[in-house]
């Protein structure tokens, strides 16, 4: 008996920095970002800082291209990390090199990945010169500018796949590794295709991995704000940057603080819809 | 009883690092707004600080900080009553914002401090109701900067020193015509400074006013003059934050920028650029001139050894460092009669050439918005972007921005700033 209470004791003991960690980096100041966000400047209960932020020229913009990156990346991601995982998990020669190459990007911030497309992209960057000196252009493109949002939009993309898809495949290729073996060798026997093995056997047993990779990127494709700021500046605002705009630069943190908020509820409202949305039965687990 | 043996290892631990802590008392918390660019920071923690530690034994942990967390630090610490930031230093504008938040500041009459002279306009200007809140700092402003091959692009009969907006467009529009591109460029990044362009260049040139005459027809034009300008500036204008990287690459052949942000291309190949005076419009030459002071918050542990480092800040002798090194100008008669070479005499000239014309006329940053200081100049940036890069109906966004900025000055009881 007193063995059992020493064991949730140190349970308790164990998850006691994590807790102590979430509360007070995490609850105490989103407490005061929801007080912030509807605090007079004098005090008191106002709503005023709304509707500055829903009359705001850069509101609308900011949520369409939040929710249009969102959606431009998410896919992409997830079908090149699948393939990623496929191929590493085949444990063919070269595979773990292919592993580590692979997660290099894990190791950068999200600045350091901007900066490194934006020497890329910018009117004397690599991709121009590259081009010039194959012949294909005779004066450099200019990407980013406010002419061709097209192409801020792709080079935005392009940082955020290249920066976080091996998030997404380290996740997936930990799922594929957990599919019991037995269940792809029944498929060969009864003759199916490897498509029909993708689609019949590992996709709905990777489900869970799928799920929880999708809330996190959606998540974190919410808040991306590094690759932003240094690729676009303010001309691709996104929820996240135009709260960064409104504390750091307008010095106003009461929307600042509206924004963070409008980013939480529009998180968990997703994460709750992937949660109903791809609910796995028990018997999908797949775990023997 | 293990537990209690961790937890007491634990406390021992603590007990050391607070004593180490405590041991090196002789360090001072240096906060600044300014020196924020990554060159501009290790060339004073490297030329500037260094010495001081050198010769002092103190050592000076530099924090420097975009203004929201730089107030927000500020304003932590008057709440707990103990100041950690010994000496801070920032715009001009910024010092009475600190008072209303709460943070005071009582210093002793700059001009006691030996071996210099401040030049008295500038110590008036760190006074409220008498009593000094800063010492003066460093002096800058924004210029024009060309790479000579921009020169023979000059429209007929313009004088480059002596130049109009009208003129500018033109020129912009032969570069355009001759090389194919857009050779005009502007800071309009996020973290750019071209909201001051607008605010104390454009609009007391064409207006006579920052403020007053927002919306009026003087202004409808001013902003029909940039949408017919903004065709010939680079369209990365609209990311870029300095003007000297893309002057060295030759994105751009002319700029407009802050002394200091232009310094570095000048610096680099003073022989390839010539700088100029900002163009005039009709009523006039607008600039700013940018003022930054040195504080200290009443109630600092050590007052005596933050004012040494005052002290060394504002000696002539760095005060020159600063100016080869960075291109913020000097605050003490001294050092103003010191004469650069090479790239800094050009920056040094082209101030003198701005300051001295004859059409000058100096606008000045607002003072007493308190704690929304931070949305003056978004107003105006809010309606470049809605004008220029989106295309809306001048009149209708002047009439909103308008308002806003009214609204801005009423609800603070702010003054106008000058002209």
């Amino acid at each position: 008996m007193v063995r059992i209470l020493r064991k949730v004791q140190l349970s308790y003991l164990l998850l006691a920095p994590t807790l102590l960690f979430l509360v007070l980096f995490f609850f105490v100041p989103l407490v005061q970002v929801v007080g912030t966000a509807f605090r007079a400047r004098g005090g008191g209960f106002t709503l005023a800082h709304w509707q500055r932020l829903f009359t705001d020229i850069h509101f609308p913009d900011a949520l369409k291209n939040t929710l249009l990156l969102a959606l431009l990346i998410i896919p992409a991601q997830l079908v090149l990390a699948f393939l990623a995982a496929l191929i590493i998990n085949k444990q063919g020669r070269g595979s773990t090199a292919l592993l580590y190459i692979y997660a290099i990007p894990l190791g950068i911030s999200d600045l350091a990945a901007g900066l490194i497309w934006l020497s890329i992209f910018t009117e004397r960057g690599y991709l121009n010169s590259l081009l010039q000196n194959l012949g294909f252009i005779e004066r450099p493109i200019l990407y980013l500018s406010s002419r061709s949002p097209q192409w801020l939009v792709a080079a935005v993309v392009i940082t955020e796949v290249w920066r976080a898809t091996p998030l997404v495949m380290v996740i997936l290729l930990s799922g594929l590794q957990m599919i019991a073996k037995d269940y792809l060798e029944a498929a060969e026997i009864f003759g199916c295709s490897w498509w029909q093995k993708v689609r019949l056997v590992i996709l709905p047993l990777l489900k869970p991995s799928i799920q929880s990779a999708l809330i996190m990127r959606t998540i974190l494709a919410f808040q991306v704000f590094g690759p932003i700021v240094v690729l676009a500046g303010r001309l691709l605002p996104v929820l996240a940057s135009e709260s960064f705009h409104w504390y750091a630069i307008i010095r106003h943190e009461y929307i600042a603080s509206a924004y963070a908020l409008l980013l939480m509820v529009l998180s968990v409202l997703v994460t709750w819809s992937y949660l109903v949305l791809l609910r796995t039965k028990e018997e999908q687990l797949g775990v023997m | 009883m293990k537990l209690s043996r961790s937890f007491s290892v634990l406390l021992l631990l603590s007990a050391l690092v607070f004593l180490a802590g405590a041991s090196a008392a002789q360090t001072l918390n240096f906060a600044s707004t300014q020196f924020r660019p990554i060159e501009e920071q290790q060339f004073f923690r490297e030329q500037v600080l260094a010495p001081f530690v050198a010769e002092t034994g103190i050592q000076v942990n530099m924090i420097a900080e975009e203004y929201a967390p730089f107030f927000s630090r500020l304003q932590a610490e008057a709440r707990t009553g103990r100041f950690e930031t010994d000496v801070f230093g920032t715009l001009h504008g910024d010092f009475p914002a600190l008072l209303a938040e709460g943070i005071p500041m009582e210093l002793p009459d700059p001009q006691s401090l030996p071996g210099r002279t401040f030049i008295e306009e500038l110590v008036k200007l760190g006074q409220v109701d008498g009593q000094q809140i800063y010492v003066p700092w460093t002096q800058a402003t924004y210029l024009m900067a060309a790479n000579k091959k921009a020169l023979d692009y000059l429209p007929e009969g313009a004088d480059v020193g002596a130049l109009t907006y009208a003129e500018l467009l033109e020129w912009a529009k032969n570069l355009y015509e001759a090389t194919g591109s857009a050779k005009l460029g502007l800071p309009a990044g996020p973290q750019g400074l071209f909201g001051r362009m607008l605010h104390g260049y454009l609009y007391p040139a064409f207006t006579g006013h920052q403020v007053q005459k927002f919306d009026s027809p003087d202004a409808v034009s001013m902003w029909s003059y940039l949408k017919e300008l903004w065709d010939y500036v680079h369209p990365s204008s609209a990311i870029y934050e300095n003007m000297a990287d893309p002057l060295l690459l030759e994105e751009v052949w002319v700029a407009w920028d802050h002394t200091a942000r232009l310094g570095p291309a000048i610096r680099e190949f003073p022989d390839n650029f010539v700088l100029f005076p900002s163009p005039a419009g009709p009523y006039g030459r607008a600039f700013i001139t940018v003022i930054n002071g040195l504080g200290i918050p009443k109630g600092v542990q050590d007052f005596d050894l933050a004012w040494r480092l005052i002290d060394h800040l504002t000696h002539p002798e760095t005060q020159v460092i600063v100016l080869e090194g960075t291109g913020f100008f000097p605050t003490t008669v001294e050092a103003a009669s010191y004469v650069p070479q090479g790239a800094n005499k050009l920056l040094a000239d082209a101030v003198a050439a701005q300051a001295s014309a004859p059409d000058a006329l100096v606008s000045l940053l607002p003072v007493g918005l308190g704690a929304r200081d931070g949305e003056y100049v978004p107003t105006f940036k809010d309606a470049f972007e809605a004008i220029v890069l989106r295309g809306q109906d001048i009149e209708t966004v002047l009439a909103r921005q308008g308002a806003r900025l009214r609204e801005l000055f009423e609800d603070t009881g702010a003054d106008y700033p000058q002209p």
